[in-house]
């Protein structure tokens, strides 16, 4: 027994051990409490058995005009649609401001003022001016991530150390030779953790608007699973958009280290 | 001492970038960053006057609200979609004072102002002592870390259908979701605080014989506590922006409740006015805590200097 | 290759309400190939003045120039040598070194030559593909001077290039520096507040009094050094130990001192 021990923790840390071991119970309480027992009624807290059931269901059979598959494709299209565009509009506008104080000094004042208003808050107003359709859904989103992008990129610029742009300087760089080599590069840590935050925003906003008019998509499949009191596939639903979001935080985490092969590894 | 990479990586990002631009700004006040040439006195003088800064601000402003307000004179877009910026602030001093679907503007913030503060407090009173601990004891941060990583993810608004199940349209469901929002910030903040205790100090505190409650109070609770504030004020801003979504859905009073009927009424200035006020609420809470912050940090930012 | 001249400089920082004055009418020249290091206590303007000649500040007063022409802006004519190093942390060695050749629009072969030369000048070979934060803090500052060597300027100018680096590697890398200046003499300007390190490598000491800054004394060490042939010595403990470096070095030292405690004063009235 002790070889096994010793072996079983040469290969796996304490760490990710006591992480299977605390969600194995977290789990075997759940269905003590729920289906074992009945402890907690299932119209309230639905068991783990049936939660499984209802993604079965809705990967195989469909629910709510569609299977999961076709819900997660739905919603990721949005999201991706509303974060590019907003990210290559975002990036380049926040460079911009960062390295000319007159574009800081001219749209400064707007951001001021837009800034504090929630993206959630525009739904109403989207919904007002573009129906109830995707195309609302996409301009909220495209805000939601905007800002963030804009902001972070800005301050990469003005983060720089004062510096590399000396050295920039002294060395004889143009203007074009300094953004493309010093300015870009410098504000890339940043930028990411620009396209981070609006990653996350998109994710809420698309929630969100999906909660409130859709016809596909996995907010949609919340709102639906509401309304029918299925509380199992309401929790379907949470954890596919929970782990959907951090498929994409993931992937946008790979392209980060790529893309910044200089930084020391933490 | 090396945080795990999850919490870290979440930690540092919900930096506020405005005040590191402030802050590096102060810095950059010396240098130029055009590497175009010039005469001498021109780069004496600084690359942009400030008169000309201001200037250019105003001109900003006054583009904004020009454009607005020549698209919706000119009625390059109905009326009903795009109210002149005039007949939105009428509106807005309107609602003050006459109602709109059962109360006026100041009753509906303040019905949502309860309802904020009662989840955010609820998130800080929860997660600031959670994060801590989290921070100083290692097997409670194995034991909640991955039921925290798991459920981290889940957006705040996706709780809105549990909200409405479990507590219907009472008070329950908005909190709740504020709760969601709010409460992350809160313990990873709490949690890196609490792991950023300088080690010498630490070892300063033993070597003087203090006792464990003396050091938890004297050493522990002030190093943690810049980054605990700082959590605060994000969690604040994020509570907010849940408690929006989720009147938007789950609520029969508030200002999120103000704008889905001014939306299906197609009342556009309402919705509008609703906008700024949430806006303006925001605002100024994010300025509180901003003071708050600063308050709590004076003694080190002097440190730095 | 270059003559630096301060014409009766002096530069006022306006902070808050009163200006401080960093350097009250400094006149100065440095003639060409001259290893010339300033000395003196800190905030006494020492690296003001490095900052006016390579056009990162501009005088209040006075006229700054090179080569007879008036300095407005900097360039890869004044090469500098930085104290934190300020290499570009995304760049490889290679290409640090290679960026100020590029902007020059050298061609990539004889970039290739220009860059192997003066690696292997500065014992760099074998480091070209590595990151900054990879090296130490004395290979760094290696890779720093190697790509001001590159650039061919007509002046270098070195701003406490040491100052960043511990006790050892700083030993070693004033040794290479000697070796190095002496094989090729360019004009160079260095600034530091280490005294033994100035009277080492320079052929004068430029001594500076505490806030407003103002030079106190000149002095002339190439004539000491070369009477006593102090290049024979490889290594720098065999030259310190000589009577004439430590008379030089008591001499500054005690120049020093007395604006040392001038500047304590300052610090403490300032602060009251």
């Amino acid at each position: 027994m002790h070889l096994v021990m010793r072996s079983a923790r040469s290969v796996v840390s304490p760490r990710l051990g006591c992480s299977i071991v605390t969600l194995a119970t977290v789990l075997l309480l759940w269905y003590a409490v729920t289906g074992l027992t009945g402890m907690v009624s299932a119209a309230r807290l639905p068991s783990p058995l049936d939660v499984w059931q209802a993604l079965v269901q809705v990967t195989v059979e469909g629910y709510a005009d569609g299977r999961l598959d076709q819900h997660i494709v739905q919603s990721v299209k949005l999201v991706l649609y509303g974060f590019l565009t907003a990210t290559v509009s975002g990036v380049p506008l926040g460079l911009w401001m960062g390295q000319s104080r007159r574009a800081q000094a001219f749209l400064n004042p707007i951001f001021i003022m837009l800034r504090p208003i929630p993206p959630l808050a525009w739904i109403p107003l989207a919904i007002v001016w573009l129906g109830l359709g995707d195309a609302a859904k996409v301009m909220v989103i495209w805000f939601a991530a905007f800002v963030p992008s804009v902001i972070n990129s800005f301050a990469g610029v003005r983060n720089l150390d004062p510096s590399l742009i000396e050295a920039a300087e002294m060395l004889g760089l143009r203007r074009s030779q300094f953004v493309r080599e010093v300015m870009i590069p410098g504000a890339l840590p940043m930028i990411f953790t620009g396209l981070r935050l609006s990653l996350q925003a998109s994710w809420t906003t698309l929630v969100a608007g999906e909660l409130i008019g859709a016809v596909r998509g996995l907010g949609h499949l919340l709102t639906q699973g509401s309304l029918d009191i299925f509380p199992a596939m309401i929790v379907v639903a949470m954890l596919t958009v929970a782990l959907c979001g951090w498929l994409m935080t993931v992937l946008l985490g790979l392209i980060e280290r790529r893309s910044m092969p200089w930084r020391p590894s933490r | 001492m090396k945080l795990p990479m999850k919490l870290h990586h979440i930690a540092r990002s919900e930096m506020d970038p405005v005040s590191i631009v402030r802050q590096t700004d102060a810095a950059h006040a010396a240098h130029r960053r055009r590497l175009a040439r010039k005469s001498a006195s021109e780069a004496r003088g600084g690359v942009t006057r400030r008169s000309t800064l201001w200037a250019l601000s105003a001109a900003g402003l006054i583009t904004f609200f020009g454009i607005w307000w020549l698209a919706a004179a000119a009625q390059l877009i109905p009326a009903m979609f795009l109210p002149t910026p005039l007949a939105v602030a009428q509106r807005f001093v309107d609602l003050l004072t006459h109602p709109f679907v059962g109360f006026t503007l100041e009753q509906h913030l303040w019905s949502s102002l309860q309802r904020y503060l009662m989840g955010v407090l609820l998130a800080m009173a929860v997660g600031v002592p959670l994060g801590l601990m989290m921070g100083w004891f290692r097997w409670l941060d194995y034991i909640v870390s991955p039921l925290f990583e798991t459920l981290r993810f889940i957006a705040p608004i996706a709780w809105v259908p549990f909200a409405a199940l479990w507590f219907g349209t009472s008070v329950g469901g908005p909190v709740l979701i504020i709760f969601a929002g709010a409460f992350p910030p809160c313990v990873v903040n709490a949690y890196r605080g609490a792991k950023q205790v300088d080690e010498r100090l630490l070892e300063a505190a033993r070597m003087l014989g203090l006792s464990n409650r003396m050091i938890v109070c004297e050493v522990l609770l002030p190093g943690a506590l810049p980054a605990v504030v700082a959590g605060l004020r994000v969690a604040a801003g994020l509570g907010w922006m849940s408690l929006v979504g989720a009147e938007l859905i789950v609520a029969s009073s508030g200002i999120g409740y103000m704008m889905v009927k001014g939306q299906a009424a197609v009342d556009t200035a309402t919705v509008m006015s609703a906008m700024i006020a949430i806006g303006m609420v925001g605002a100024v809470i994010d300025l509180l805590l901003g003071r708050t912050e600063a308050f709590a940090m004076r003694h080190r930012r002097r440190a730095r200097q | 290759m270059s003559v630096i001249r301060f014409d009766d400089v002096s530069r006022v920082f306006s902070h808050d309400r009163s200006g401080v004055v960093a350097l009250d009418h400094v006149s100065l020249e440095i003639a060409d190939r001259e290893f010339v290091a300033i000395v003196g206590p800190s905030g006494c303007g020492k690296t003001t003045c490095l900052r006016l000649v390579a056009g990162l500040e501009f005088p209040s007063s006075g006229t700054v120039s090179v080569d007879g022409r008036k300095v407005m802006w900097p360039g890869p004519d004044r090469a500098v040598v930085f104290q934190q190093f300020a290499l570009f942390p995304w760049k490889t060695v290679y290409e640090n070194i290679e960026l100020g050749l590029r902007a020059r629009g050298m061609a990539a072969g004889k970039r290739r030559e220009v860059i192997e030369r003066y690696m292997d000048l500065m014992n760099l070979c074998g480091h070209e593909q590595a990151y900054p934060h990879q090296l130490s803090g004395g290979m760094q500052q290696r890779v720093a001077i190697a790509r001001a060597y590159a650039l061919a300027p007509g002046v270098l100018l070195m701003d406490e290039p040491f100052g960043a680096l511990d006790a050892q590697t700083r030993v070693v890398m004033q040794e290479e520096l000697v070796r190095v200046t002496r094989a090729n003499p360019r004009t160079v300007l260095f600034i530091t507040h280490a005294v033994e390190e100035s009277v080492y490598l320079a052929d004068r000491v430029v001594v500076m009094t505490s806030r407003p800054g103002r030079v106190k004394e000149i002095i002339d060490v190439r004539p000491v050094r070369e009477a006593n042939r102090w290049d024979q010595y490889k290594r720098i403990e065999d030259v310190m130990d000589l009577e004439s470096f430590v008379r030089l070095r008591t001499h500054i030292w005690k120049s020093l001192r007395d604006e040392r405690s001038g500047a304590e004063r300052e610090v403490e009235r300032v602060s009251a």
